[in-house]
């Protein structure tokens, strides 16, 4: 083959491809055209039935009907927006009534899909309408490999308070990043009780590297009966434990919270120093001023901007602190309390958030 | 001579037969990774995110360098984004213009002390203000020190770990901070994240939205459209699958913060700081094994004024490929260098070889044929066959990005917005290629000469609803 032959083939090849792509374009803005047509008054159909089931004057079956009417994705849509406007007991009865569907069978099928798609597709489903006899499928789809199937399987815990779900999800959460910890912590505060119980046993495992991060979720439950165990861990030998501890002890005003804050005050990692000064504010406990105005003199600029921070919250008291150190001999503790001093309660108020 | 314009003529056969293959491949990954994509950004229920704790805070950093034609519309745009937890630092950077007087009066600022440390160095700070309106509002005016400079200025004010770059000149979609933030929720080990930049020229702008998407009728705003489909929808989408891109458009772009203190923030020094700093990111985590993702997903959408002057796209274009060869040559020590992964063996290879010299050896190209067909080395027909489909190549590209845009977001509804796009995608390759080449080889010679300098942008401002 000469390279003038080939170039042939090639624009020759070129040529199809354009025509082609532009039979493409004009095919699929009919067929969108089409579908939207279509749909579209099966959408609003269902929007209108929805209203009237919540009203009591249409049966769960004319819903059923509707749901069964629409394209998969949209039936999905519909459900997840109308489950957060109908009160709960109502929807349960809708959730029983979505078991026996074809459709609704057919999709909860898909928790075992190859597709990543389907098994979404079936999550989210689930996360408006699983009943306890789905719990062996949500289990799986927590479990899944594909990160969006298991953040959509966690929504189902607002429903679903099964020990076994709460179990699965607890486990997992030292492995997830942050923002889906603050996720999972959302959705886990409904099932509250077996959060609780599963903590506890987890806050045994001292050596566990995920400690850390169970300590962090568990202060985002702001539940009193963990005060005690995080207390126990304010002398934990890993700073980053420590650091956590002292973070979620500023939601608990009691006496030994505010021990443990006093010794986590002078930690040697600044981390907890820091976190330790901004909980002792939170507590705002006046035996603690002396504490807090000697933070305002530690060597790491975040202690002592939360420190200063800190001070604002003792009232009166703590204001005559931050004045009295910005005309003191320590250099730092002077800029920090001036610096303080000039913040607007707005500013004040975002800088403590 | 004719052995040696063969030999040529065989070097650029290979090259247009080897860049373009590579193009096809990323055309070929971009097509799972945008439906994937799609999927991802129709199915999430993006209302019962918004209301969780989850979502990360943000903060937004906005450097604006005499853009009081815009600034205002801009900001209360930014301001007014659906998402829960953010803040917005404004960088006035020592603007000539009205720029600090236009937000003070909008926003009423008063001043306030500065409250954070200077982690990394910047020019002198003037002032720090604060909104009386607007309590998610920082305001810092410091002397003139460059787009980088305004930004590290901003990094260093800001509170919350991560940080989106933003134009002053950029209309950010409501909630497109939502859906750049989906890579942090699927719980990704990410360190940047880059949305798709669209064409606010010929759009209806309303209150700093853009609530009519239209295809410009000017002839250089409206292949720009075709540009920038081209450079995300398939461009960065295909650099997902093969390792992550070294472009985040610096007008819209989401990073850890703590990333960019380890690298010591956005190079002053840079012409193009947007890619300059995703190759140092780069660098820094693959010399620190530590696993990181960049990603690009392109429903979130940002809209931006683009030059519709000759004059003013050139100076723009010739900028972009200094900082490229800039950048290339700054950080060589990558190139091929299998240390650095998939980055120093794919990506910087292409933007060396397919980016930054492509203009070169395309202006090569154009003179080894005339030659050719002087000395009757090469044969007319042959020649006009191998013109055609070089150009015919661009021209799909540009077609196949508006058929992806087509069939996943069609931002453009209308069908003479469509019919539009198609005819600058096929006469992108007449006349304005050929223009781009040239910008591009000014940015060699400037090079050359040790030329630095941004030039001067001209805004117009967004059109209001007629």
């Amino acid at each position: 083959v000469t390279s003038y032959q080939f170039l042939l083939v090639v624009a020759v090849a070129q040529g199809v491809l354009f025509v082609a792509l532009v039979i493409l374009i004009t095919l699929n803005r009919w067929i969108r055209v089409r579908r939207s047509a279509a749909v579209h008054p099966r959408r609003l159909e269902l929007d209108a039935t929805m209203q009237r089931w919540a009203l009591g004057q249409a049966s769960t079956e004319d819903v059923l009907a509707a749901l069964a009417w629409l394209p998969v994705s949209l039936a999905i849509e519909g459900l997840v927006t109308w489950s957060a406007r109908v009160p709960s007991d109502r929807w349960q009865e809708l959730s029983r009534g979505l078991e026996s569907p074809w459709w609704a069978r057919a999709l909860r099928a898909n928790y075992r899909s190859a597709r990543w798609w389907k098994r979404l597709d079936c999550a989210r489903f689930l996360s408006v309408a699983a009943t306890p006899h789905d719990i062996g499928r949500v289990l799986r789809l927590l479990r899944d490999r594909h990160p969006a199937v298991q953040l959509s399987a966690a929504t189902t815990l607002e429903r679903i308070g099964s020990p076994v779900l709460v179990t699965a999800a607890l486990e997992q959460l030292p492995f997830l990043g942050p923002t889906v910890q603050a996720y999972y912590a959302s959705v886990l505060k409904r099932a509250r009780p077996a959060v609780l119980r599963h903590l506890a046993q987890l806050f045994r495992r001292l050596d566990d590297p995920r400690l850390p991060r169970i300590i962090e979720f568990a202060g985002r439950l702001d539940e009193p009966v963990l005060r005690e165990p995080f207390t126990t861990l304010a002398t934990h030998p890993e700073a980053e434990v420590r650091t956590q501890v002292a973070r979620g002890l500023g939601k608990f005003p009691h006496p030994e919270s505010v021990a443990a804050l006093g010794y986590l005050v002078q930690d040697e990692a600044w981390p907890v120093r820091a976190q330790a000064a901004r909980s002792l504010g939170m507590i705002a406990d006046p035996r603690t001023l002396p504490i807090v105005r000697e933070a305002l003199r530690d060597p790491e600029w975040w202690v002592r901007l939360r420190a200063g921070l800190a001070l604002t919250r003792f009232g009166t008291a703590g204001r005559d602190a931050l004045l009295e150190a910005e005309v003191g001999a320590h250099m730092e503790a002077r800029d920090m309390a001036a610096l303080i001093l000039g913040l607007s309660p707005q500013g004040l108020s975002e800088y403590a958030a | 001579v004719n052995e040696l314009i063969h030999a040529t003529d065989v070097v650029i056969l290979g090259y247009f037969l080897a860049l373009n293959t590579f193009y096809a491949v990323l055309l070929v990954l971009a097509i799972p990774e945008i439906w994937e994509q799609t999927r991802l950004a129709e199915d999430e229920d993006f209302q019962r995110l918004m209301q969780s704790d989850a979502l990360p805070p943000i903060t937004i950093l906005v450097p604006a360098h005499n853009e009081s034609a815009t600034i205002e519309t801009s900001v209360t745009a930014i301001l007014t984004l659906e998402y829960r937890n953010f803040e917005v630092v404004v960088v006035n950077d020592g603007s000539k213009d009205e720029t600090l007087e236009r937000l003070r009066h909008a926003f009423d600022l008063y001043e306030v002390p500065c409250t954070y440390r200077e982690t990394i160095p910047t020019q002198a700070l003037r002032a720090v203000y604060r909104s009386r309106t607007r309590t998610r509002l920082l305001v810092v005016d410091k002397e003139n020190g460059g787009k980088a400079d305004s930004l590290n200025a901003a990094i260093n004010a800001s509170r919350f770990p991560l940080v989106i770059a933003v134009d002053a000149d950029t209309l950010i979609e409501p909630d497109a901070l939502l859906r750049l933030t989906r890579p942090f929720l699927l719980g990704a080990r990410i360190a940047a994240v880059g949305g798709t930049v669209r064409v606010a020229n010929g759009c209806v702008v309303k209150d700093g939205r853009v609530t009519d998407a239209r295809v410009p009728r000017r002839f250089l705003p409206g292949i720009q459209v075709v540009e920038y489909l081209r450079a995300f929808l398939f461009g960065r989408l295909g650099w997902n699958r093969l390792g992550g891109s070294l472009v985040i458009s610096g007008a819209f772009g989401l990073f850890r913060k703590d990333y960019l203190y380890a690298i010591g923030g956005y190079r002053v020094a840079s012409v193009v700081e947007d890619l300059d700093l995703v190759v140092r990111l780069h660098r820094h985590l693959q010399q620190h094994k530590i696993p990181y993702e960049i990603a690009f997903i392109p429903d979130p959408v940002a809209w931006t004024e683009v030059p519709e002057s000759g004059r003013i796209l050139s100076r723009q274009r010739e900028r972009w490929h200094r900082g490229l060869i800039a950048a290339m040559w700054q950080y060589k020590g990558m190139l091929f260098n299998p240390r650095y992964g998939r980055v120093g063996l794919i990506a910087m290879p292409f933007f060396t070889f397919g980016e930054m010299l492509a203009p070169l050896v395309e202006v090569l190209g154009y003179g080894v044929t005339v030659l050719g067909l002087a000395y009757g080395a090469i044969d007319t027909t042959f020649a006009l066959l191998f013109l055609v489909v070089a150009w015919g190549y661009g021209m799909l590209l540009s077609i196949w990005a508006v058929v992806l845009d087509e069939v996943s977001f069609r931002r453009y509804g209308r069908l003479g917005d469509l019919v539009r796009l198609l005819l600058y995608a096929t006469l992108e390759t007449f006349g304005y290629r050929q223009r781009t080449v040239w910008w591009r080889l000014k940015a060699f010679v400037n090079v050359w000469k040790r030329r630095q300098g941004w030039g001067e942008m001209v805004r117009k401002g967004f059109a209001t609803p007629s």
